[in-house]
């Protein structure tokens, strides 16, 4: 039963992690210094990422997980 | 393994993960620094890759992007893959010395005791493009687009992807979809499914279909440490058996191969996985967390770690430690070798991608400038162990008295060998470059 | 696919407040006094002067077209009275240092490391600009830096400065 409903278990914690949250102001906007930096990314290396896709993907029988796209700087 | 099956339907997922590293642009630049401001954007690579006693391949890539004012961006990278080696075809050990033509006409032989292989040479090109636009201050488009062309494969897919920013940028939702188109026409024809050597290979070029969807969330938790949740889901149509591939027939008695048959698959597969990736920021260094669970209609099961950790050296220097650990479940048609006698099943392969496979990642970024130049260059060792848990020992010939175990053999003959069961290794250097202009 | 369309919808509705609401202005723009270049920066002694209170800081992208702007707005209004107060939100002088070498600054810059002005303002993103009336209210605020936006603040200040 769990296997079945696995995908909308797992939508739903991405429906409550993007709306929920009462840290909504835990970092305030100044605070992102350390976010702003180009190495603080899900995929710092895009270059190295796609060869590891390229790479893993052929070699198993998975396919890669997409980074999502979030953090920074927050500017603008 | 065959590297050259990347090109084999690399998938919108992996073309939605490509959209994502485009840039996004400086706006317009006003006043005296109007000349600061980088329009151009170049990203290199070459990888050098090897299998021990199987695969080699070499692939440079260049990317190039151009930034534009009003925070847009379009780039087209290249990749060109030149690949050769042996590839495992599936079967089983024979026992003796055997000696195999290839559709392709080229012969091989084996030893006694290696796993069959099945040389190949091929050069795979590929180009995507991508556009970035924002949209407003807190949403941002992606559009992408896919071509690749090699002997027997040809993919061409396009890939789409929205990003929107929500509670005072502390979290980002993504939702992308992509589709794709591939053609497969192996030299030698298309095989029946389940047929022996005597049944004709079908001139043609078989089609596969891939729809892929993703919704994912990041948040940033706290100042140092932001994570990010990714589902996605694809759906595979056509042509989704391997041409090359074999699945060895067992005598009953004797337990050694008697026949060899092509691989036979679904013609559907749905894909699913969920990727939990963490970045924090320590002290001083970066840690980079991910896990993926993924599960397909086939019955294969996979679970990924990754851990990279980038630690700050002196002089703008970094080196960053990589490990990967990945254990995946067989599929459910999948079968060392068939035994003789009881009726065929529907679909069956022997495809190791397709087994109960595990993966070890051990390797190392070295990242560095040089002085007076603003671009970044990056080097990598990765070592890679590759094994097959369960793999039966078949019992090789009888030399007088001596029966020799298949996993002892590990050095092969002097031509065409693979090593044993016991597991592949595979190195790899990658360099690569990324500049601003 | 039915379940992906209604998380997505999900979403969107739980999205709509946060992007629907605009952040609070503050209507009295709150006293400050802080740590200059040389000397400090009060606010209160600036009363009866047109100011721009501009919140940076040296890892923000668009503060590097913000600051040749400023520059330029500060050479044709800053004789006839407009007083231009960006205040730093570096957690240390090192890296603010930098920044002001790559983008000189003839304007008064203030150092607020632990951000009690930029919370009294509520700045909600980086960077953000508030225009003072000589009287001390909030005459308008903006988040971001664009060129668009930058004109028509100009034409603001123009206007301020003006009577």
């Amino acid at each position: 039963m769990i296997t079945r409903h696995r995908l909308g278990l797992v939508l739903l914690l991405l429906a409550a992690l993007a709306g929920g949250g009462c840290a909504a102001m835990s970092v305030q906007p100044w605070d992102r210094d350390l976010l702003a930096q180009k190495k603080m990314r899900f995929v710092p290396l895009p270059m190295e990422a796609a060869t590891d896709d390229h790479i893993y993907f052929s070699k198993e029988g998975s396919t890669g997980g997409t980074d999502v796209a979030g953090g920074g700087c927050g500017c603008n | 393994m065959q590297l050259e099956d990347a090109g084999r339907a690399r998938g919108a997922r992996q073309r939605l993960r490509a959209a994502a590293c485009v840039l996004l642009a400086a706006t317009a630049p006003s006043g005296a620094r109007a000349a600061s401001a980088p329009h151009w954007q170049l990203d290199g690579s070459a990888l050098l890759y090897g299998e021990q006693n199987r695969a080699r391949v070499a692939e440079p890539v260049a990317r190039i992007t151009r930034m534009f004012a009003d925070g847009q961006s379009l780039s087209a990278r290249f990749a060109l893959d030149a690949m050769t080696g042996a590839s495992p075809t599936g079967a089983l050990p024979t026992g003796t010395v055997q000696t195999t033509t290839s559709a392709s006409g080229s012969t091989t032989t084996s030893s006694a005791t290696a796993i069959p292989t099945q040389p190949f040479q091929d050069l795979r090109g590929a180009l995507d493009l991508d556009w970035l636009r924002p949209i407003g201050t807190l949403v941002t488009t992606t559009t992408g687009f896919h071509f690749s062309h090699e002997k027997d494969y040809q993919s061409l897919g396009g890939n789409a992807r929205l990003s929107v920013d929500l509670m005072h940028r502390l979290a980002t939702v993504t939702v992308g979809g992509g589709y794709n188109h591939d053609g497969v026409f192996p030299v030698g024809g298309i095989p029946q499914g389940l047929a022996d050597s005597t049944v004709a290979r079908r001139v043609g070029t078989e089609t596969k279909n891939v729809a892929t969807g993703l919704l994912g969330v990041s948040r940033v938790l706290t100042r140092r440490w932001m994570i990010g949740v990714t589902a996605s889901r694809s759906k595979e149509d056509g042509y989704l058996t391997e041409p090359y591939k074999a699945v060895s027939v067992l005598d009953p008695s004797t337990q050694r191969p008697m026949l060899q048959l092509t691989e036979n698959r679904p013609a559907t597969r749905t894909r699913s996985d969920v990727l939990a990736s963490s970045v924090s920021h320590l002290e001083r260094d970066v840690l980079y967390l991910s896990y993926r669970y993924y599960w397909d209609d086939w019955g294969v099961r996979s679970n990924t770690l990754d851990m990279k950790l980038r630690h700050e050296l002196s002089g703008g220097t970094w080196i960053q430690p990589h490990l990967r650990a990945y254990e995946q479940t067989s599929a459910q048609f999948f079968v060392f070798g068939l035994i003789h006698g009881p009726p065929l099943p529907q679909y069956a392969s022997a495809d190791d991608r397709l087994g109960p496979l595990r993966t070890a990642t051990l390797g190392a970024t070295y990242g560095f400038q040089l002085p007076g130049h603003s671009g970044e260059f990056t080097v990598r060792g990765e070592y890679l162990y590759q094994w097959v848990s369960g793999r039966p020992h078949i019992p090789v010939s009888q030399v007088g008295s001596r029966v020799e175990r298949e996993d002892d053999g590990g050095e092969g003959g002097a031509t065409g060998s693979s090593n044993s069961a016991s597991g592949t290794s595979i190195g790899s250097v990658l360099a690569g470059y990324t500049v601003q202009f | 696919m039915r379940r992906l369309v209604t998380v997505l919808v999900a979403v969107v509705v739980l999205a709509a407040p946060a992007l629907a609401k605009k952040p609070p202005v503050p209507l009295a723009a709150p006293a400050f006094a802080l740590p200059a270049r040389s000397g400090t920066v009060v606010l209160d002694s600036l009363r009866g002067k047109v100011v721009l209170v501009d919140f940076w800081a040296s890892w923000c992208e668009p503060c590097r077209k913000s600051f040749p702007w400023m520059n330029a707005v500060h050479q044709r209004y800053a004789a006839k009275g407009l007083v231009i107060v960006a205040i730093n939100l570096d957690k240390t002088r090192g890296p603010a240092d930098k920044f002001l070498e790559e983008f000189p600054a003839p304007f008064t810059i203030a150092f607020d490391p632990n951000g009690k002005a930029a919370t009294a303002y509520r700045v909600k993103a980086m960077p953000t600009s508030y225009l003072i009336a000589p009287d001390g209210k909030v005459l308008e605020m903006h988040a971001g830096f664009d060129s668009k936006y930058a004109a028509a603040l100009e034409a603001r200040i123009a206007g301020a400065l003006s009577p």
